[in-house]
């Protein structure tokens, strides 16, 4: 198996980072305050730096922020630009081109235009950076009706709800921050808290289409939140943990030989739980009301649904988690059914004959686990965008009446592989 | 000095719980009695973990404080009550139209 | 919650163009509909009078800006019923042909229009790709993209540029394989036949009753075109089918899409046909700048029936002009269509009985 980059965990690692920083200011203090010297009550400082809460508590901190950096900054602008660098090459156009050289100041158009070089032709990932800072310049109006309070409420719900997420959700058995027992769980939990939020902003801009949009969305996230868990009641009978990274863990063992190339077990090549990942496939992109199921916002009818009314950056907030939660359930899916972060090894080590073999990380966890969260969103992108939007009824019809009995069939399946499984063959 | 910080987190929760609670009574407007209940809902899921019981705890969250004020709020939607602010003529420019005459096919 | 108004517009992403239609929603069941016209209302009647007959073809351009030779053809052949002057056949032709060029670009505009109503904008993108192709056509054929001001009074303002039948060609050929992906993309969807069939029924007698037109009323199963019926300009020598909805059961958003769809491809047709049988000659006879008398005509524009009735009192200039709009009489159809329906289906039925506000408003 190939490793992590982040080893033996972001916590630790913190610990360390924090460990160091702190003995390097306490020892100078410590330097710097002799016993016996006017300064000496300093040296009670380079002890408190010292202590082990305050180390911990602070690699708490750098821990968090280097998550939330990591998926609320980084992660979002990427999934934004493949979003909209892909939709666009569907449409045949380019998309967004934006550059470091079209920067309209110093230095940057000064160099482009004495390197002669193009301003708009470039990557476009700083489109969304641009529109970040645009929609921070802007004014945030609070409608002359609204109920102030769950106006300026709802978005921080709604958000804090988000970034929950990521405080459960590894993106390798390292990279995480906290590594709970029951961390499945508490992401399901952290994804469901929105619809309240939003039905809260929907209500509080005392608009018609918020209102109507917010309607929408709890009735459409509530529907598709029941196959969802249902699915992934399916999935724990043969996960047997609630753990995310022994769920993956799981996952890890051989399942068969096609000739040369080693098939792994991945919980999405058995017959139960494809039907599980099928199910959970569809209400996770309603989760995330994309396109066929972004009956909640469909702008053609209800303006922009429930964020009608918010504007500035509040409504880049809202906007923008939209992806945050793109993220959190592409990676969910493939956790939980593709694999998680496992992945070919391609060189190994036998450093004598019968000993056991190292694998070379070539490519580590993380990437594996970024590569197939992009390809899985890619996925997500190409139907949204050669779809049309179903139609309220349409949606609940669809969740209720397909999805639901699906996952039950998925439960029983499984429930019967599980337990018959190994006495019929091993079919899984 | 030894603080208890289990008895802390204790008593802000209670705190707000009852806080929580009593504003769901109180409260003039439904939907402001949801968002109370909502909260009182996630402070006692917080209080299931200070029994050290985390599965109660995300159950209770899951269900009681994504769900059940949810259903809450739907069903208040659902009736046929007045749940938007009425626009008062004059508050605004213009007031929101006249509806539109019988009549009309 | 109480039933109560939704105002669609007249600044909504639903509308294409100024107007509200007032929806009344019982939750999400539209119990009764209202369209407030009028935003756009130029006086266009009234303007008209003032003119002369000739310059007058600039502000019929204007009635709709993405279909403008249709309109513009419509005033011109009224005023040459009453100047009682004959169209050279190299003009007629010319005409047909720019007639169907404006047709498909003018489709092709709905259809643009029609996927982001439905939430899917690739149809937009994709649709506008191919509606360049035909605007570069009219370009080639006017001098100008949009309110071309083309169909004059007795004939059309120019002759063929060299070389435009294979550009006709070329480009029709291309537009044949390129429909193949509309195809896939629109009505071989899933998702879009759950959104448009049995949606916005319209009864063919009611449909009638209201005065609906063209593609909106040919989808209710009754073969009217006046291409066919009263034959003008050299329709009568062209092979083409008018599309009516056959399956039975029309009257449907479906059934209105599949219609306008199919003329895309029937204009093709006719402009394949109509590039080969140019003849040699004059495009334009000589209007006389003075009339009287009174003409009347009736043609079949990108969205319905396209009526003018123009006096002339022996001055330079018209004594009264009257313009039928398809769209203002469909328009007074549509709570007929939205009854019942959900509040997303306004989108889908307003998006497919082709609105265009210039024309509606005046």
């Amino acid at each position: 198996m190939s490793g992590a980059l982040v080893s033996p965990d972001l916590f630790t690692l913190c610990k360390v980072l924090i460990t160091g920083i702190m003995k390097i200011q306490s020892d100078a203090i410590l330097a710097g305050a002799p016993v016996g010297s006017p300064v000496e009550p300093l040296r009670g400082l380079a002890y408190f730096l010292m202590e082990d809460w305050f180390l911990t508590f602070n690699a708490w901190m750098i821990a968090i922020t280097i998550m939330v950096t990591w998926a609320a900054a980084i992660q979002l602008l990427t999934m934004m630009w493949i979003e909209r660098k892909f939709y666009s090459r569907l449409q045949d156009r380019y998309g967004i081109m934006i550059s470091i050289w079209s920067l309209p100041f110093w230095p940057f158009s000064w160099w482009a235009k004495r390197r002669n070089k193009p301003t708009h032709r470039g990557l476009g990932y700083l489109q969304n950076v641009a529109d970040g800072v645009k929609l921070l310049q802007k004014e945030n109006i609070t409608p002359a009706n609204a109920d102030s309070a769950m106006f300026h409420t709802a978005p921080v719900l709604i958000a804090s709800s988000t970034v929950m997420i990521f405080a459960a959700l590894p993106f390798s058995e390292g990279f995480v921050i906290a590594n709970m027992p029951m961390s499945l769980l508490f992401i399901l939990a952290a994804f469901s808290l929105a619809p309240l939020g939003i039905l809260i902003a929907g209500w509080a801009s005392n608009n018609k289409y918020t209102l109507i949009g917010g309607m929408r969305a709890a009735a459409q996230l509530m529907a598709y939140e029941i196959p969802l868990l249902l699915a992934v009641v399916a999935l724990l009978m043969y996960a047997g943990s609630l753990n995310v990274i022994d769920i993956v863990h799981k996952q890890e063992a051989l399942l068969v030989m096609l000739g040369p190339i080693p098939i792994p077990a991945w919980n999405v090549f058995s017959i139960p739980q494809f039907i599980g990942f099928a199910v959970f496939l569809v209400a996770i992109m309603a989760e995330m009301e994309r396109i066929p199921f972004d009956i909640p916002e469909a702008e053609a009818e209800l303006v922009e649904g429930w964020l009608t009314e918010y504007s500035g950056m509040r409504f880049g907030l809202l906007f923008g988690f939209k992806w945050l939660r793109a993220l959190a359930g592409s990676a969910l899916v493939v956790i939980l059914y593709l694999g998680g972060w496992s992945g070919p090894v391609f060189v190994t080590l036998t450093p004598a004959v019968g000993a056991t073999v190292i694998p070379i990380p070539i490519i580590p966890h993380e990437v594996w686990f970024l590569l197939k969260v992009y390809l899985l969103f890619l996925l997500f992108v190409w139907v949204s965008w050669s779809v049309p939007r179903v139609r309220i009824d349409q949606i609940l019809n669809i969740g209720w009446k397909r999805l639901i009995p699906l996952s039950l069939l998925a439960i029983l399946l499984a429930a019967y592989l599980a337990a018959l499984g190994p006495a019929l063959g091993g079919i899984r | 000095m030894a603080v208890d910080w289990q008895l802390a987190a204790f008593l802000i929760l209670s705190v707000l719980e009852i806080g929580g609670s009593i504003m769901v009574v109180t409260a003039k407007k439904l939907v402001h009695a949801v968002f109370w209940l909502a909260l009182t809902l996630v402070t006692i899921g917080g209080i299931y973990l200070l029994f050290l019981s985390e599965f109660l705890f995300l159950i209770q969250i899951l269900v009681y404080a994504g769900a059940v004020p949810v259903l809450f709020l739907f069903g208040i939607m659902l009736t046929r009550r007045k749940i938007m602010e009425e626009v008062t003529p004059g508050e605004v420019l213009e007031g929101p139209g006249e509806a539109p005459r019988e009549g009309l096919p | 919650m109480a039933e109560f108004w939704v105002n669609m517009g007249p600044q909504h992403p639903m509308t294409h163009g100024l107007w509200n239609m007032k929806v009344k929603i019982d939750g999400e069941t539209i119990t009764d509909a209202a369209p407030e016209i009028g935003y756009l209302h130029r006086g266009y009647e009234k303007i008209m009078e003032v003119r002369e007959f000739q310059k007058n073809v600039v502000l019929t351009d204007r009635l709709c800006y993405v279909s403008s030779i249709t309109w513009s053809h419509a005033y011109a052949l009224a005023c040459e019923k009453m100047m009682d002057i004959t169209v050279p056949p190299r003009g007629q032709w010319i005409r047909v042909i720019s007639l169907e060029l404006q047709r498909i670009a003018s489709h092709l505009m709905w259809l643009a229009a029609y996927g982001p109503d439905l939430g899917l904008l690739t149809g937009l993108l994709w649709a506008l790709r191919e509606r360049e192709l035909f605007l570069d056509l009219i370009q080639l054929l006017s001098g100008a993209r949009m309110n071309q001001n083309f169909p004059r009074i007795g004939g059309v303002r120019n002759d063929l540029p060299p070389d435009f039948d294979k550009y006709c060609a070329k480009i029709t050929k291309h537009f044949r394989e390129k429909l193949k992906e509309y195809h896939r993309l629109f009505h071989e969807s899933k998702i879009f036949l759950m959104r448009t069939q049995g949606v916005g029924r319209i009864s063919l007698a009611d449909a009638i009753n209201w005065g609906v037109t063209g593609p909106n009323l040919r989808a209710c199963g009754l073969d009217v075109d006046l291409r066919r019926l009263e034959p003008y300009e050299t329709y009568e020598e062209v092979d083409f089918e008018p599309q009516v909805w056959k399956g039975g059961d029309g009257g449907d958003s479906y059934a209105r899409f599949m219609c306008r769809f199919n003329e895309l491809e029937e204009s093709c047709r006719i402009i394949e046909q109509a590039i080969k049988k140019v003849p040699s000659g004059a495009y334009r006879a000589k209007a006389p700048r003075r009339a009287e008398g009174e003409g009347f005509a009736r043609t079949e524009d990108s969205r319905g029936e396209a009526l003018f009735y123009v006096i002339g009192d022996g001055d330079d200039r018209p004594y009264r002009v009257k313009i039928r709009s398809p769209v203002f009489c469909t328009m007074a159809a549509t709570p007929l269509m939205l009854r019942g329906n959900k509040m997303a289906d306004v989108v889908s039925i307003l998006g497919s009985v082709d609105v265009c506000v210039g024309e509606m408003d005046k």
